[in-house]
């Protein structure tokens, strides 16, 4: 018939394939295509302006100060700084298609682990220079303890700290009255502290295991953490199977078995959680620093509780040492230098305005009454920060392979295992060792 | 003039030939003719080639390097061969990954035309108020993912978020919809239905609109029931729409990442993870760009052969 062909001509095999192929190629496209890599503002590569990108490390108002701080700066030189934020979603994307464009930034904050990553590829300018400087001005004694230590690599200081993501077991008082127990201090009044807040309706230890929500990977490898075990031995090798992660993940186990943890806790969002804490269901479990501010109760029902023992003794927490690193390319490494420490001196500004969810690296700062002042922050100070480990317990320096254990598939799937209490500890440890043995790098 | 004579000459002039005949031209003529037609057709064609390659064949290319190379983002890192593929191919949580999405495309397909094939032919009736029902129907594939799948979130992932405080109302307990893996796997694929049936009852609607309503006039007359008429008429009068769609969905739910990411993150323990989810969090999460991008080049694969075979049904059908 003329009308069909008529039609089938207007409708080509090869158009049709073309236009197929071309939205076929999507996944390719959205796996491999350079993200936009988002440029500076200032365009780094002239006139000595460093480029800072940074990224939404609490509310807006946040980058709103941190932007005013980094564009005070002026170099000896004339130089200056501009200031890009870059988005949590698709971020290593971003630095990774910038830098290898040549449009990159020359200092920024960025992924817990990113330093590690980009210095295994030659991009990151050790920052040994600025250590000195820091040593000279007198701010290198003002670190809390421990804190700079895990950037130092054998070839130097790979970035510096500027805020600790600490985790801490945080604990509503009402819940606890109401239920008649005892704040935990090792691992059983934890199971009978859980057990207790079962019969008033809370949940004692609350996490949460769903899209985008890292918080009971944290809880996992915290345990482990706080049974003197850890995903790596000291000399950095992967060791899951050790006995005392055996312990901890059978303890966890135990938690879910006598419905301490919330069965529906493993597609809860971070938002999700804060919910529960909110509406008075989470008794007890770990978090933040600033959760009040955070799930909007600062009623002061909501408080850090004493960090708990180990069956052994041990006692320990996990804390994200954020970082800021400096790149190769830069319009004048000096400058670079120059703006980290003077980035640095300014940083108290942050927490004076209370515009930080998380611990700064630096005493003076702890000791502002704007931080000092809040009980809470003072017990995580002296209590949590000194026992806080980093992801590599129980080796010490910060690696690339970290990125992928972060987030990773590998322990995302564990923590939703265990919280679903599918697999014994043993089968669920082997799996997420052999999971990370296939992505790490040798 | 007889119809018969009528019809021949109009069919004539849909093929452009004149009531003299076709004509001839000398052969030199008609073959410089050709040749300059060809050219001509080359130097227009030639900007939207160049631009289909740049945009598409760069991306391909490039993607097809990493996919044999055990580099990363920034750095292609060293050739090897086919190993990435074979690692994707023996990898368990491949296989589960297609197997969900498998799932996911059947049923975000034929859930969501099946809603929308039936209130296409709701609106064909006249409804109270059915403009502004057509444009509430609308909302779901207007309103950005983001905001719809934080919706169904808070509609579902906590035992006393409303749906499950509902069923537990009902006596029906009190279900975790994102927490156990076959309901998430449910929850999942009904958002992607309520997200998707606009779509498709927009397509159908269009393609209703076209068909002659003396023809079902002419049905009726002969006696032909409203479901003869359904299956014998509408159906396949539609077909070639109803293809188009089918197709065009197919690639919509297997390259869907932001329905299953945001509402699930691929979970419980991977029982959400589609192909396109499992390749992101293989290149962004585990930052093993070639699998992941080896996942990819196979999904392409597999949906330019899915097509293709929907292609030919079309043709199909044009034919009949």
């Amino acid at each position: 018939m003329n009308a069909t062909s008529e039609q089938r001509r207007s409708f080509s095999r090869r158009g049709f394939l073309g236009l197929t192929a071309a939205a076929a190629a999507a996944p390719l496209l959205a796996a491999c295509g350079g993200g936009s890599a988002s440029q500076g503002g200032g365009g780094g590569g002239a006139g000595g302006t460093i480029k800072f990108w940074d990224m939404p490390w609490a509310t807006p108002a946040y980058n709103d100060a941190a932007k005013s701080v980094a564009e005070g700066f002026s170099g000896a030189n004339g130089a200056k700084a501009s200031y890009q934020i870059i988005q949590w979603n698709n971020f290593y994307q971003t630095f990774s298609s910038a830098i290898a464009s040549k449009t990159g930034p020359a200092v920024s904050t960025g992924g817990g682990f990113q330093a590690f990553q980009f210095e295994q590829q030659g991009q990151i300018a050790y920052a040994d220079k600025v250590i000195e400087k820091l040593k000279a001005n007198g701010q290198f004694d003002d670190f809390l303890p421990g804190a700079l230590d895990p950037f130092k690599s054998s070839k130097g200081y790979v970035a510096v700290p500027w805020q600790l993501d600490m985790r801490v077991f945080w604990y509503r008082k009402s819940l606890f009255e109401k239920a008649n127990v005892a704040l935990p201090t090792d691992w059983p009044s934890l199971l009978e502290a859980g057990k207790a807040l079962k019969k008033v309706g809370a949940f004692g230890f609350t996490t949460g295991a769903g899209a985008g929500n890292n918080y009971a990977n944290h809880s996992m490898i915290m345990m482990m953490v706080n049974n003197g075990g850890g995903v790596w031995n000291k000399d950095g090798e992967l060791d899951l199977m050790n006995d005392r992660n055996v312990e901890a993940m059978e303890f966890v186990l135990e938690l879910v078995s006598n419905g301490i943890i919330d069965p529906a806790a493993v597609s809860y969002t971070t938002d999700n959680m804060s919910a529960q804490w909110k509406d008075g269901k989470a008794g007890y479990g770990l978090f933040q620093v600033n959760v009040p501010q955070r799930v909007g109760d600062t009623s002061g029902d909501l408080l850090v509780a004493d960090p708990i023992k180990g069956p052994h003794g041990d006692k320990a927490t996990i804390v994200f040492p954020n970082n800021i690193m400096m790149y190769t390319n830069t319009p004048s490494q000096d400058a670079s230098e120059e703006f980290l420490v003077y980035y640095l001196g300014q940083l108290k500004q942050l927490w004076q305005k209370k515009l930080m969810s998380a611990l700064p690296v630096f005493k003076s700062i702890t000791e502002m009454p704007e931080f000092a002042n809040d009980p809470n922050n003072v017990k995580i100070v002296k209590d949590w920060q000194p026992i806080a480990k980093t992801f590599a317990a129980q080796g010490s320096t910060l690696n690339a392979n970290l990125a992928a254990l972060d987030g990773g598939q590998a322990l995302n799937q564990f923590s939703q295992t265990m919280i679903t209490g599918k697999a014994d500890a043993k089968t669920a440890l082997q799996t997420f060792q052999s999971g990370l043995e296939s992505v790490l790098k040798k | 003039m007889s119809s018969a004579t009528t019809q021949s000459g109009l069919a004539r002039a849909r093929r452009g030939v004149a009531p003299g005949g076709p004509g001839t031209l000398p052969g030199k003529r008609k073959s410089k003719l050709s040749a300059q037609a060809t050219r001509t057709f080359f130097w227009l064609l030639l900007p939207s080639v160049v631009l289909l390659v740049l945009i598409h064949g760069y991306p391909l290319i490039y993607a097809a390097v990493q996919a044999t190379h055990d580099g990363d983002l920034l750095q292609t890192g060293n050739f090897v061969g086919v190993q990435n593929f074979t690692t994707v191919l023996t990898s368990p949580a491949f296989w589960k990954a297609a197997q969900f999405t498998l799932w996911f495309t059947i049923v975000g397909v034929f859930g969501s035309w099946l809603v929308g094939l039936g209130l296409a032919l709701l609106l064909r009736t006249k409804i109270p108020a059915g403009g502004t029902f057509k444009v509430l129907l609308l909302l779901p594939w207007v309103v950005p993912i983001v905001v719809s799948s934080t919706a169904w979130n808070w509609l579902v992932a906590t035992p006393d978020s409303l749906i499950p405080s509902l069923f537990r109302n009902l006596g029906l307990g009190t279900p975790l919809f994102l927490a156990d893996p076959t309901l998430a796997s449910i929850t999942v694929m009904v958002f992607k239905v309520w997200v998707s049936f606009p779509f498709m009852m927009m397509m159908i609607s269009a393609a209703l609109a076209s068909v002659d309503t003396t023809v079902y006039e002419a049905a009726s007359m002969d006696g032909a029931s409203r479901w003869q008429q359904f299956t014998q008429i509408t159906l396949p009068l539609i077909a070639r729409s109803t293809y188009i769609s089918w197709i065009l969905m197919t690639i919509f739910c297997v390259n869907d990442f932001p329905t299953i990411y945001l509402l699930t993150g691929g979970g419980p323990v991977n029982a959400t993870t589609s192909l396109v989810v499992l390749a992101y969090r293989t290149v962004f999460q585990d930052f093993a760009t070639g699998p992941g991008v080896a996942i990819a080049f196979l999904m392409t694969m597999t949906l330019v052969v899915i097509s293709v075979i929907l292609y030919r049904q079309i043709r199909k059908s044009s034919v009949e």
